[in-house]
């Protein structure tokens, strides 16, 4: 089943550094997976989103108000 | 400016309104922020938005209460919560372009102003030049202005 990623923010530094790692952790693993960036604010707002970015993969927020590097990405895929 | 429909946002004018009518206002900027500057109102509360998922239960559900922040952001995404939460839409609101705002409007903070960077001609809320004679009438030098209704 193809993984779904999104990372939501409002466009700063720190969201594109996770979107990024995002995509360098996916092409590392080789997994199928839909990445989507959402910098709507009521979207984020639908997903009760304090602090950005957020890093959800499946509908679950993994990581919360801070840049996930490739690495640790890439072990919370492989789970 | 960012647009959604879950939270009503008012501005700084009409904030003052919702103050003296005794609303609490909900500061979610960071302690360190708020040592440098804070909105001198009487009923403030600060609860840094990294805490607020932790903390946002002792504030109260039958209170009228403005989100604020720096720039209107931060606070912006705290009053969603609040209602995604079960709070009253009518009762929370979010001031829109936070402190910087408020003081580019004159109202009272306490500290230190050029620890908010200001390097914008002061504009109301709909772009057009401050009358530092407004008051309390509408936001939009607009004197049927409404809390319904602010720009």
């Amino acid at each position: 089943m193809k993984t779904n990623i999104k990372v939501l923010g409002p466009g700063c530094p720190k969201c594109k550094t996770t979107y990024n790692n995002v995509l360098d952790a996916i092409k590392q693993t080789g997994i199928d997976a839909e990445v989507q960036k959402i910098e709507d604010i009521e979207t984020m707002m639908q997903y009760n989103v304090l602090t950005t970015p957020v890093l959800m993969i499946n509908e679950v927020a993994v990581v919360k108000g801070r840049v996930a590097d490739i690495n640790e990405i890439k072990q919370l895929l492989m789970q | 400016m960012e647009t959604q429909n879950l939270v009503k946002e008012i501005c700084p004018t009409t904030t003052q309104k919702w103050v003296k009518e005794g609303a609490l206002l909900v500061d979610v900027r960071e302690k360190e922020e708020v040592d440098l500057l804070a909105f001198d109102v009487p009923n403030i509360v600060n609860i840094p938005l990294s805490e607020f998922e932790d903390h946002f239960q002792e504030l109260p559900k039958n209170q009228q209460m403005v989100m604020v922040c720096k720039s209107g952001g931060r606070s912006l995404r705290a009053a969603g919560f609040l209602i995604n939460h079960g709070y009253n839409p009518t009762l929370v609101v979010n001031m829109h372009h936070g402190i910087v705002r408020w003081v580019q409007k004159g109202f009272p903070v306490k500290g230190n102003t050029a620890s908010i960077i200001i390097n914008e001609q002061a504009t109301g809320c709909c772009d057009t030049i401050i009358d530092a004679t407004q008051g309390d009438n509408g936001c939009c030098n607009n004197n049927n202005s409404t809390n319904n209704n602010c720009c």
